[in-house]
């Protein structure tokens, strides 16, 4: 189950990075942030499972997809220069990248260590909201303001005269 | 050997790994594309790579509603950057008729 979930997640993003239609480019998104989300299940979590597919496959991906219908620009444009070398070296930083990253994880003793430990039972929505408004209040309602900065931030950028 | 088996079985190796290999992959996203819409997405990969770890640790090391409730202010902040950087992209779009970062390189018109 969680190779099926990370296989989602990873092909997902993969085919998003080197496609050529950003309206097929955002339904990849959509297909990495439901691999994610089953990544939260696994993870005894369906609370961050439910807010990730609200937020991110709900929200976030219905904004990027009006944003790029409404611009009317379904394909990269083609290089106004060519760049081998740079494409080359960042293809090559990529793969040092990936191997080191493996070489980490494999080789992590702290890793290892937090594995072997007993695993808590799953986390509840009652015990998420016991957290949030009893030790994280302020922070709650900081978000909500920053919300409403947003909102009007947004709007006021993107209105031609205000 | 138990390392391969813990990836491929769900340990918390496995998720570290898928974790840091979107975030590598929404690297590739930001660093190859020219398009400001796929660099954007490819930010997104990022910030969901982070969230994966986020969560991964908060269950291996206890699982108390802490990891969650900061899972859940991210989530609050990543969909402030979406609206505003979208609202960004449409900006530069109604400057320079285009999304192309390459066409985007000078301050001033």
């Amino acid at each position: 189950m969680f190779l099926i979930f990370a296989l989602l997640t990873l092909i997902g993003a993969t085919v998003l990075t080197f496609q050529r239609n950003l309206v097929v480019a955002g339904l990849c998104l959509v297909v990495t942030f439901m691999g994610v989300a089953g990544l939260f299940l696994l993870l005894a979590n369906p609370v961050a499972a439910a807010l990730q597919i609200i937020v991110y496959s709900g929200a976030i991906v219905v904004l990027l997809l009006f944003v790029i219908m409404l611009l009317n620009e379904h394909q990269e444009e083609p290089a106004q220069k060519a760049r081998p070398l740079q494409r080359y070296l960042s293809l090559a930083l990529l793969l040092v990248l990936g191997a080191g990253v493996f070489g980490l994880v494999a080789g992590s003793p702290v890793l290892r260590r937090l594995n072997a430990g007993a695993l808590p039972p799953a986390m509840t929505l009652g015990a998420l909201g016991d957290a949030l408004f009893s030790q994280h209040l302020l922070g709650f309602e900081v978000a909500g303001l920053l919300l409403l900065a947003a909102m009007v931030g947004a709007v006021a950028l993107v209105k031609r005269d205000l | 050997m138990t390392t391969l088996t813990s990836i491929a079985s769900g340990g918390l190796q496995g998720y570290i790994l898928v974790s840091l290999l979107l975030f590598i992959v929404g690297l590739a996203a930001v660093l190859t594309r020219r398009s400001i819409l796929l660099q954007f997405m490819g930010v997104e990969l990022m910030l969901n790579a982070a969230n994966v770890a986020l969560l991964a640790f908060a269950r291996f090391r206890g699982g108390d509603a802490q990891g969650t409730v900061f899972y859940l202010f991210i989530i609050a902040v990543a969909a402030c950057e979406a609206a505003v950087g979208l609202a960004l992209v449409v900006g530069l779009y109604r400057h320079r008729r285009s999304t192309d970062t390459d066409r985007a390189d000078a301050l001033k018109q």
